[in-house]
């Protein structure tokens, strides 16, 4: 057991777990000055998520869409490219994913697979681009990355709005999903499961995404770690200039990265059009893939940590969520803290200094009481 | 018929003066991320510091009511925001890319929690009765018919923004510290074993950055409107980062790239009578940052490979020389 304590695991865990600690606590005292009942709109944030059947379906809906642009970082942040194009992907995802399920007229248990291979394929090529243009043409890829979000972004509202919005439609959306586009309940519909089922369909829209995400986050791990494409992305964001003269093809392993990272984010789009909105609208995502580098950072870039992260984070917006409804204080306050999260826990340098902080001050105590024992 | 109303509508002196108006926002932010790219440190909070000063200036210039009260706290806000991001970068060694999107997360939520105290209100600042900086008329200039338009009667910041063009390439091609910085981007290591403190030069380059996309954010708030609107740099400081790629790294090709995309996004406007969707005309800037970024690589590669060749070469014929010598 002590060695467990004493492995670098556990201080990553134990950093981590501080830091969300020192991001809540400071959140409460912000809390403090501006609200007139801190104590009440606290609670409601921190345990909102558990009081109510739909509150908690909030939470886990919210949670499977972060876990999957969570796993999507994680593949390329631990090859250590900084492809933030996962929002472009995420939003082409629910887009292709969308479509399918509006227009293409098949049964159920064909259109819903196919609806979910065609995000898949859409998240994987919108990798390939920037994948391509950082490993053959040096383009920076935050930069790239940035710019095919924006370019997905127009190509999403525009289909939407000449194509996709039935012509007489007052605002922006698409029409509702028939229930061969719609994802199906988790709980499967067995006889001695039908008053539960009922139950969860009426309040909440966890759907079979749940499976798809835990099958996925195994996936994700098993690329990382039992194939060897997985140690030759692992080995490019451990030392690039190493592994390119260990005989690793660098350029191959850049863009397919950043492709198959590409497939992750597709799929929390499907899981946004046919899980939880079921239609398309405008701002579908609204900045999840900058979330989802919260949630990978959280799970220090490990696939096995990112569910665990992505519950604990999706817990914080869903309790923010509540917090704002019954409370004088806005939402925004997660925000805050998720702002304060990440800076405590990729500050490389704040637990050594931290810790020389602590050491000088022990010893100086351990110096007082035999300072005036010198001096008789 | 629409399509000479659109032609008419472009090639007016209005179109001119609305797209140098639309691009000023776009202009001053970008000129503060080629002043941090350059040294070396990519500045993705530039949304992030424009939203903190536009708040900050349109609350101060309300709670005082004096506008220059207002622009002054709101360069202070920018400059608090870039040293933050700097004292998380140099000092703490975070990410760059993460501790700058910490502080857009920061900056986003922030002063949307902070508008909703102050106002009740999470949309707009329109309760608050804030200034706005004076618009200059030059005179003769503005009396000339079509030029008078385009050149006169924008607001302080506007002009600045031109100005400070010209005083940052001054800064970065003729002074010893702009020498300084570049070198700094280029070969931190090399830059140091001179004598050129890396991470101070690099904390003065994040603060010229942050003051600089302060003052796009105040004039987003302070003339372009007379009101903060939550989230109302809607993607103009990664417009401006991708300005900088898209200009080739220096501070005149900026200031054209930022205007490019200024007239993108007026273009877009006036297509509406059109009935050309509005989201191709704006995609095209961001293809043409793309391609810009690709090209500016392929360059500077062809550069090396060519330098490379001459000191082959070079060395070769020294070789040779020598071999004959000792012959």
């Amino acid at each position: 057991m002590k060695n467990f304590f004493a492995s670098p695991l556990w201080r990553e865990f134990a950093r981590i777990v501080a830091a969300v600690l020192a991001a809540l606590l400071l959140g409460f005292i912000i809390t403090l000055f501006v609200s007139d009942d801190p104590v009440g709109a606290y609670r409601a944030f921190l345990l909102g998520p558990l009081t109510r059947l739909n509150r908690f379906g909030d939470w886990i809906e919210e949670s499977i869409t972060l876990i999957f642009v969570g796993l999507a970082v994680a593949l390329v942040f631990k090859a250590e490219q900084f492809s933030l194009g996962a929002e472009g992907q995420l939003l082409l995802g629910a887009l292709v994913s969308g479509s399918i399920a509006l227009f293409v007229p098949l049964p159920a248990f064909i259109r819903i697979p196919l609806a979910l291979l065609g995000a898949v394929v859409a998240g994987f090529l919108w990798g390939v681009i920037p994948g391509y243009l950082k490993a053959y043409l040096g383009a920076n890829e935050i930069v790239s990355t940035l710019m095919l979000n924006a370019i997905a972004l127009k190509i999403y509202d525009f289909l939407l709005t000449y194509h996709i919005k039935p012509p007489n439609a007052g605002y922006t959306a698409s029409e509702t999903f028939t229930a061969d586009g719609i994802l199906p309940n988790f709980i499967p519909p067995l006889p001695f499961l039908a008053d539960i089922r009922k139950l969860f369909v009426q309040q909440t829209n966890i759907t079979v995404a749940l499976y798809i995400m835990i099958i996925a986050t195994l996936v994700v791990y098993f690329i990382m770690y039992r194939t060897p494409f997985g140690y030759e992305l692992r080995m490019v964001g451990a030392n690039i200039k190493f592994a390119r003269y260990g005989g690793i093809d660098t350029k191959k392993v850049i863009l397919l990265t950043m492709a198959v990272s590409g497939i992750f984010a597709g799929l929390a789009g499907a899981h946004l059009s046919m899980g939880i909105h079921t239609k398309l609208i405008l701002n579908i995502s609204l900045g999840l893939g900058f979330e989802g580098i919260v949630v990978s950072l959280l799970a220090r870039n490990n696939p096995l940590g990112v569910p665990f992260a992505g519950l604990a984070y999706g817990y914080l917006r869903a309790g923010a969520d509540i917090m704002e409804r019954s409370s004088d204080v806005s939402r925004e306050m997660v925000l805050v803290i998720q702002a304060i999260i990440i800076l405590l826990v990729t500050a490389e340098r704040i637990w050594p200094l931290a810790q020389t902080r602590l050491a000088a001050r022990r010893a100086e105590q351990e110096q007082a009481p035999a300072a005036p024992a010198a001096s008789h | 018929m629409p399509l000479d109303v659109v032609l008419r509508g472009i090639f007016s002196a209005l179109f001119v003066a609305s797209v140098i108006r639309i691009s000023t926002p776009l202009i001053l932010p970008a000129l503060g991320g080629l002043v941090s790219d350059l040294a070396g440190v990519i500045n993705i909070s530039l949304e992030g510091t424009m939203l903190a000063a536009a708040f900050v200036g349109v609350v101060v210039s309300a709670y005082t009511q004096n506008v220059w009260l207002g622009v002054l706290a709101g360069m202070l806000a920018g400059l608090g925001v870039s040293v933050l991001l700097a004292y998380f970068h140099l000092y703490l060694k975070t990410d760059i890319i993460l501790a700058g999107i910490a502080i857009n997360i920061l900056c986003t939520g922030g002063t949307i929690f902070l508008l909703y105290i102050l106002t009740g209100d999470k949309g707009n600042s329109s309760t608050l009765a804030s200034g706005a900086v004076p618009n200059v008329h030059i005179p003769f200039i503005k009396d000339i018919p079509g030029l008078g338009t385009i050149l006169s009667g924008h607001n302080v910041l506007t002009y600045s923004a031109f100005i400070l063009t010209w005083l940052v390439a001054v800064f970065l091609y003729r002074t010893p510290f702009g020498a300084h910085l570049r070198a700094v981007g280029e070969n931190p290591e090399a830059a140091a074993s001179v004598g050129i403190d890396v991470v101070r030069t690099r904390l003065i380059a994040l603060c010229i950055s942050g003051w600089l996309a302060s003052l796009g954010g105040l004039n987003l708030s302070m003339a372009y409107l007379t009101l903060f609107q939550r989230d109302m740099t809607a993607g103009r400081g990664f417009i401006a980062l991708a300005a900088v790629f898209l200009g080739g790294r220096t501070p005149w090709g900026t200031l054209i790239a930022a205007i490019v995309f200024g007239f993108a996004d007026a273009l877009s406007n006036q297509l509406g009578s059109l009935k050309i969707p509005p989201q191709w005309v704006q995609m095209i800037p961001y293809a043409a940052t793309i391609i810009a970024l690709v090209g500016y690589n392929l360059r500077r590669r062809a550069q090396a490979a060519e330098r490379a060749r001459r000191f082959q070469e070079k060395h070769l014929t020294e070789m040779a020389a020598a071999q004959a010598g000792t012959d």
